[in-house]
């Protein structure tokens, strides 16, 4: 695995030259629509648009495949839920007093015999997903394509507290290590014959709750060892630090401010007016 | 003994300085007096959990305010009381670099690695960039400023650290194992750039290492810590010189001194001070009468008629990132074969060792085990033939007693419960850990650790074993026992693998060896002619043992492998 292309992607772009207090604006305005609309077709749209802006910045196609494949029981999950269970809520955004039926479920089975799945509930499951989706793709478009050392600094021109803000960005460093960590316990315990494809979920939550161990032990460890190198290189989490690049709002900046400030303000302004991206079963 | 006392132009003092971690009865440092002038290069060696990396960070005065325990005695730094000074101040006075260049790396740009400690010391931005250029030009790394640490090599990523602790500016330099985990060459990229700091910076360097020959060819004087004390403290080639000192404290000479002390054995030289660096050496052998040609016969790597066991048939293979790093591989694994896969970092050899685990698949061509595809075994089958032993045995352990984990491996094995006994009680007692039986495996201390794994491989029978750099951070003894394992395990008819870039320690045990770079076999021969080829060796940055150096300098057929043999050659 490498990992600096996980944490971290090169291609210069407009976005990715923007500054990160830019991006965060970004970030802040789309999620809030993405909140508010409950139409699954807008969502969709939405989701789509920021996939594309991932791939277009660089953000690699294994990197988003890995994701959908890690959030897909997930994804399943929300579906399942609200296509059977979400029934008051969406019965009050439709203002129908019947839910369609398309799949019933047999009145034999325990509990949840005799419940129907109903395609409203199942589109609002949808509109869910899309909107999961669109906060969990806007993260590798804000973080991936920011410096960490610029993510810092950015934060703390936000006056987050610097020792706070170098977290954030250590953790992001450490998350790829982890992950690092878990693939080579894995590899090893099957080197000692643990074949997880033959096992049941029972098993494997037992080999899963083991290979916690030496991770934990190891990334404690390695934990450690960073900040022995930290201080080392005498951090103190002194907000007065200097910095040999620090961050700029440019006229790009302010640019791309004003037309999220007016695109933000108009979605809120056709959602109150003309219920545009309210749910329409 | 050296400078142990204070003295007016010392940047480091240690004053009966004694230390006990938490959660420890046993010292660390045990009344130690020393004492560092400006401008020397102090070496530290010692075998494992003797103390050196203890006293690496107590120079800083990470030990003791970062791990607490109990502290007696003054170190000063600078004229800095360690206790009385926190770390971010000292800092100003002491560069580190650690063992692992990986963790060490704390931004994602190689100037701005260089540039964290001195925004942290709130230098303005102009100073900082006309430092970081100045660092980074002095370990010669200005071309890659720009790109991130990871995509930098071993020895490249030790330069960046030393760069790191350069741009500071700091009286004193300390480096805790820094080449434990580098090639030959990386190693020889960091030794040559400690003794540039010394010249052009004028900076004291406090260097702890196992790596004999070329600390011998750098430091000034050398402290010997074992249990925690000073035992010897001295000029650097009087104390590799002395012998019985090193054994008594489970060190190695360098090379070039083993084969001078076999060779006074023999009356071939005086009893005076041994050579502890190559050239002396070579100096000293051409004062001997000419050495004889010798080439012993080559023993077999594996029985006549033998079956390949595992096979590679023209494998490449190539990285989702664009990496090739198997280039048209073929090769052949006999039963009772001793084989040895040498190359640099990166030349492909843990590649080469997951596919014959079935952990990668080739991008084309075949790998077989038994004639058969390797990827036609189910994991517990492969897992039962071949053993694999790993360079981190601690990403083997995930039990809570070293029974438990050696048992584990069995638990999938349609076995009578009295054979799994058998096996688990057999292989505790062939690496010596019936004693630890009821002990947490993470109880253990580092070389047990790594034993408490084979056990758990070994417990499985399988007919091949792989041990991935297993003398890596081990000292003399630790890496001899290991290597003796792997001796007795060859001899029970096992056949051996060993991936390494450490060539010193293999002969006597190794008899066939795959030198590797580039993702190809570069040279596939008896262990004596692959430690002769030096010009294929330094194609992939390895280079000749001290011995097969003196052998070579001796007589152009001396063949020779270890210093014994050396000294038989002059008979």
């Amino acid at each position: 695995m490498n990992l600096p292309e996980l944490q971290r992607v090169t291609r210069a772009t407009f976005f990715s030259r923007l500054d990160f207090r830019t991006k965060l604006m970004a970030f802040a305005a789309v999620s809030a629509v993405a909140a508010l609309w409950d139409n699954p077709v807008l969502g969709g749209i939405l989701m789509v648009a920021v996939l594309g802006a991932c791939l277009g910045v660089g953000v690699s196609l294994g990197y988003l495949g890995f994701m959908f494949r890690v959030m897909t029981p997930f994804f399943l999950l929300l579906l399942l839920t609200h296509g059977l269970f979400n029934v008051e809520y969406v019965l009050r955004l439709t203002g129908r007093a019947h839910l369609t039926p398309v799949l019933t479920i047999p009145a034999s089975w325990p509990a949840i015999g005799g419940r129907f799945f109903s395609r409203e509930g199942l589109l609002y499951g949808v509109n869910v997903v899309f909107k999961s989706m669109t906060f969990l793709l806007l993260i590798p478009l804000c973080v991936f394509t920011t410096d960490p050392n610029q993510l810092v600094v950015g934060l703390v021109r936000l006056r987050v507290p610097y020792k706070l803000a170098f977290v954030v960005s250590a953790t992001l460093r450490f998350f790829p290590l982890i992950f690092g960590e878990i693939q080579a316990v894995m590899e090893t315990q099957r080197l000692r014959g643990l074949a997880l494809e033959d096992m049941g979920p029972i098993q494997r939550v037992r080999v899963y709750a083991k290979t916690s161990v030496p991770v934990i032990l190891n990334a404690l460890f390695k934990a450690q060892q960073i900040e022995v190198v930290m201080r080392a290189k005498a951090f103190s989490g002194d907000p007065d630090r200097t910095y040999l690049e620090d961050s700029a709002m440019r006229a790009p900046d302010w640019i791309f401010n004003a037309f999220l400030a007016a695109a933000f303000g108009a979605a809120l302004w056709f959602y109150f007016s003309v219920g545009f991206g309210r749910f329409v079963g | 003994m050296g400078d142990t006392l204070p003295t007016a132009d010392a940047i480091a003092t240690l004053e009966r300085v004694s230390y006990i971690y938490p959660r420890s009865e046993r010292p660390a440092l045990l009344n130690l007096d020393l004492s560092i002038p400006r401008g020397q290069i102090l070496g530290v060696i010692g075998p494992t959990a003797s103390g050196k990396t203890t006293l690496c960070l107590a120079l800083n005065g990470i030990v003791p305010q970062f791990y607490g325990g109990r502290f007696f005695g003054r170190v000063t730094v600078a004229g800095l009381d360690t206790v009385d000074h926190p770390i971010y101040e000292l800092a100003r006075h002491v560069g580190m670099v650690f063992q692992d260049p990986e963790t060490q790396i704390i931004t994602a740009s190689v100037e701005m690695e260089v540039a964290f400690a001195l925004e942290n010391l709130k230098l303005p931005a102009p100073e900082i960039r006309a430092r970081v250029k100045a660092a980074l030009e002095a370990v010669h790394l200005e071309d890659v400023a720009k790109k991130h640490p990871h995509s930098l090599s071993g020895g490249q990523q030790q330069r960046l650290a030393i760069a790191s602790a350069l741009a500071i500016r700091p009286e004193l330099v300390v480096l805790d194992e820094p080449t434990s985990q580098l090639d030959p060459r990386s190693t020889e990229e960091v030794f040559t750039l400690v003794r540039e700091i010394s010249r052009s910076f004028g900076a004291a360097v406090v260097i702890a290492s196992h790596a004999a020959e070329e600390m011998a060819a750098t430091v000034d004087r050398l402290v010997v810590l074992y249990g925690g004390r000073i035992t010897a403290d001295g000029p650097a080639d009087a104390i590799y010189s002395d012998l019985q000192l090193l054994g008594r404290a489970q060190l190695r000479p360098p090379d070039v001194t083993a084969a001078f002390f076999h060779l006074a054995a023999r009356g071939l030289v005086g009893t005076g001070p041994l050579p502890t660096r190559l050239d002396d050496g070579i100096r000293a052998l051409a004062l001997l009468p000419k050495a004889k040609p010798f080439r012993p016969e080559a023993e077999p790597a594996f029985e006549p008629g033998a079956l390949p066991i595992l096979s590679l048939r023209g494998v490449s293979h190539t990285y989702w990132d664009g990496t090739r790093a198997l280039d048209a591989v073929s090769v052949d694994i006999h039963r009772g074969d001793y084989t040895l896969i040498l190359g640099q970092n990166g030349a492909g050899k843990s590649t080469l060792i997951k596919h014959f685990l079935n952990l990668l698949a080739p991008s084309s061509g075949q790998v077989l085990m038994d004639g058969k595809p390797v990827a036609s075994y189910s994991v517990n089958e492969i897992a039962h033939r071949i053993g694999y032993v790993p360079q981190n045995p601690d990403r083997h352990l995930f039990n809570s007693t070293v029974e438990a984990e050696v048992s584990f491996s069995l638990r999938a094995a349609d076995l009578p419960a009295a054979e799994r006994a058998r096996r688990v009680d057999d292989a505790l007692e062939a690496l010596d850990l019936v004693r630890h039986r009821r002990m947490h495996p993470f109880a253990l201390s580092k070389g047990d650790r790594a034993r408490v794994v084979v056990a758990a491989i070994l417990v499985m029978e399988p007919e091949v074993l792989i041990f991935d750099e297993p003398t890596t951070g081990q000292d003399d003894w630790g890496a001899r026992a290991i290597l003796e394992l792997t001796k007795g395990l060859h001899a029970r008819g096992k056949t051996i693998v060993v991936v390494t870039h450490h060539l010193g320690l293999m002969p006597g045990y190794a008899r066939r060896a795959l030198v590797m770079g580039a993702g190809r076999i570069l040279l596939d021969a008896p262990i004596r002619d692959a430690y002769h080829a030096d010009a294929v060796l330094e194609q992939t940055f390895l280079k000749v043992t001290q011995v097969v150096a003196l052998a070579r300098a001796s007589e152009n057929e001396n063949y020779a492998l270890t210093p014994a043999e050396l000294a038989a050659s002059f008979a």
